[in-house]
């Protein structure tokens, strides 16, 4: 009864102390809001964690009047806390406090839809308050980006076929990608803070693929490159495992395309290890592992970045010298390594260069020609000279036997090499040469000669 | 006067019906292989592109090219066995052979253009000219062949001469483009100068057309074989009156 007594006395007392400081603040929250904000209105007032963490527990008048729970009284979220009840509670530390308020969220909030339900697995992590602030409670419509908010938690995505995807966000790794200047909507199309649509997908390569499509938002260029190339198309056939952007660009984070070379050829390594094997032990592979030599092709080099070109059909083989000589024939390049620029040249003049060049014009090759990686190699690629040459060399009579059949051992002999024919290594053709370039000008000017003479002659004589 | 010649009929008969065929044939054979072997050779150009892309692609040119050279070869061949047979079964005068007289007149003949001598090299039914054209288009001719079907049949090669080393095809090549490129400018610059620009045939030697040739031209230009056929003596200084014609003969006869 006593007790009684007391807290009314304080209540009346306190009624007309914090009636004369915040009059329209108590007439909205009535009595309890009144008694409550009678001491917390202090900003001194702190609560000390058990981990020595501090918490202010001083209660912003005007930002709770602002907020969407202006109307209900504090004992509501505040289980517990009642009008003569002040219990005290000791947290281990503020994210335990946090954790343990927004239980009482759930009174009113039941998440049984929506992104919360999807979330609840991951709720004993994630706050209410992380997203939604306490006091300052908003409507969901009226806050601002929070996506980081909830998708900094482990949260995960369920799919149609049971397995789940994890949403969270490394902040870091999306400030340290080329992207770090848009905003999660930008390319989450149709997210925002006012919108978080359900979405359903069949697995996380459903998800993937789907996801990807966003970067033609931005990137149309490079889109429609990909839909020329051998992977949409292998991926239209209903092969799910080709790349889509993300599978090689990453998704948060993302990195510039033309970082060093050897990433980029890991990246295809993801599915074509085999042939990363095999490029790793080619003159080109040995030299980007070894050294990090940057001026080696790597597969994007030759099979392009964005409209990968099928490598069995004819227009991609016949455009092969000219890729070589993207570098085989730049003389400053070459002068590194001390390589010769004629090879093109010397190729384009042979039988199979001008067959090569003149289907590339007429676009209706029916026929394999053989260009430089039928003799070096595709992916093999090894030196010409040092001990890979005999390699080189073995290999070349059975290319010759596929368009030659019955071609002998010394047939490949035919090719004198892409330099010039001098007389130590092609002493023939180096001697018909010369014997022609001293003889047909002796014959043209002799003959020539002969007839001015005639001329001369018949006009004298007349 | 050469008309009045003409009128009645003094010509001689120098070559046969098919020796007339044979060279319309070989004319033909040469312009296709010329048209699609240096378009071949000079690929790279924007006229030989024009003409393979015309004749439907690189390899419908080779196909033209190595077809027509079969028919080269044939003609060749055919030549070289007519000529043999004729030589030896029907004892025909070996009248294409080279001999000493023709190195002689080549510089008699210089002598005469120079001024030194009044007379050119008096020449029998071929000169040493049309000797040498004669057995370039021979002995080219088969080196064309020979090279040419080494080139199209490269493997059968090492399969017929086992021991030849491999550089035998860009030899092959090297002979083959070259040979050609000769050829053409001996045509061109000799060939056409002798039947169609030089001033005494000018407008054109009517000889491998028609078969004849006129008395006037047969005793200017071939005295030797005019006597041996006619059996009467030409003055020695009846071929350097030039352009003055035959004034001093009597009728000659056509065989």
């Amino acid at each position: 009864m006593t007790k009684r007594t007391i807290l009314l006395t304080v209540l009346v007392f306190s009624f007309f102390f914090i009636s004369h400081s915040s009059t329209f603040a108590s007439y909205q929250r009535g009595e309890e809001g009144a008694l409550c904000l009678g001491c917390h209105d202090n900003k001194g007032m702190s609560l000390t964690f058990g981990n020595g963490e501090k918490l202010s527990l001083f209660v912003d008048d005007r930002s709770l009047m602002a907020s969407a729970h202006k109307n209900i009284r504090c004992s509501d979220c505040h289980k517990g806390f009642a009008l003569g009840d002040h219990p005290k509670r000791q947290f281990k530390n503020r994210r335990s406090l946090s954790l343990w308020a927004s239980e009482s969220c759930r009174q009113c909030h039941s998440f049984k839809k929506g992104v919360h339900l999807r979330m609840l697995g991951a709720l004993k992590e994630a706050a209410c308050v992380d997203c939604h602030g306490s006091h300052a409670i908003k409507p969901v419509k009226e806050s601002g980006d929070t996506c980081y908010g909830c998708h900094k938690y482990a949260l995960s995505i369920p799919f149609k076929d049971g397995s789940s995807h994890s949403l969270e966000v490394e902040e870091d790794a999306l400030k340290a990608s080329v992207h770090n200047k848009l905003r999660c909507a930008d390319c989450h199309f149709g997210f925002s803070s006012k919108e978080h649509p359900e979405r359903d997908f069949k697995d996380k390569r459903n998800f993937t693929i789907i996801t990807s499509e966003t970067c033609r938002r931005c990137h149309f260029d490079k889109y429609t490159k990909t839909l020329e190339s051998m992977h949409f198309n292998v991926l239209l056939k209903g092969n799910l495992k080709a790349p889509v952007c993300v599978d090689c660009h990453g998704a948060h984070a993302i990195k510039a395309g033309r970082t060093e070379k050897i990433e980029s050829a890991r990246r295809c390594k993801g599915c074509h290890e085999g042939i990363y094997q095999i490029y790793s032990m080619s003159v080109h592979g040995k030299s980007l592992l070894s050294t990090h030599n940057q001026d080696v092709p790597v597969c994007s080099d030759c099979h392009r970045a964005h409209d990968i070109s099928d490598p069995r059909m004819a227009d991609f083989r016949n455009n092969i010298p000219q890729m070589c000589s993207n570098c085989h024939a730049n003389e400053e390049l070459m002068k590194k390594y001390g390589l010769s620029t004629l090879v093109l040249q010397s190729y384009l003049e042979d039988f199979h260069g001008v067959t090569v060049s003149y289907y590339k014009k007429q676009k209706n090759a029916i026929r394999h020609i053989a260009v430089c990686t039928d003799c070096h190699g595709i992916h093999d690629i090894t030196r010409t000279k040092g001990p890979d040459a005999s390699i080189v060399k073995a290999n070349l009579v059975r290319r010759c036997r596929k368009c030659h059949p019955g071609a002998s051992d010394n047939f490949p002999d035919a090719w004198i090499s892409h330099y010039e024919p001098n007389f130590k290594r092609a002493p023939l053709v180096y001697t018909i040469n010369l014997i022609y370039s001293v003889f047909i000008p002796f014959m043209i000017v002799g003959l020539v000669l002969q007839i001015v003479l005639h001329i001369w002659r018949y006009a004298v004589n007349r | 006067m050469a008309d009045v010649i003409k009128k009645n009929g003094e010509f001689f008969r120098r070559f046969n019906p098919l020796r007339i065929i044979e060279h319309q044939a070989n004319a033909i054979t040469f312009i296709v292989l010329v048209v699609t072997g240096v378009s071949q050779k000079f690929h790279d150009s924007a006229w030989a592109e024009w003409i393979i892309m015309n004749l439907g692609g690189i390899d419908n040119a080779r196909i033209i090219h190595r077809t027509t050279g079969l028919v080269f070869t044939a003609l060749t061949l055919q030549h070289i066995l007519t000529g043999s047979y004729g030589l030896i079964v029907k004892k025909w005068m070996p009248s294409m052979v080279i001999n000493l007289k023709d190195f002689t007149d080549a510089i008699d003949n210089l002598k005469y253009y120079f001024g030194i001598t009044d007379m050119p090299a008096r020449c029998d039914r071929y000169d040493y000219k049309q000797k040498f054209e004669y057995w370039g288009v021979v002995v080219g001719g088969v080196l064309m062949i020979m090279t040419g079907l080494t080139l199209w049949f490269p493997t059968k090669v090492f399969h017929l001469i086992p021991f030849l080393p491999g550089q035998i095809i860009p030899a092959a090549k090297a002979a083959h483009t070259n040979e050609a490129m000769l050829a053409l400018l001996v045509i061109v610059i000799w060939h056409i100068y002798n039947s169609v620009f030089s001033p005494e045939v000018f407008p054109l030697d009517t000889a491998i057309f028609t078969g004849r040739i006129s008395k006037e031209r047969m005793i200017h230009e071939h005295p030797l074989e005019y006597e041996r056929l006619t059996g009467e003596k030409l003055r020695d200084d009846a071929g350097s009156e030039e352009g003055k014609g035959p004034e001093g003969d009597e009728a000659g006869s056509a065989p």
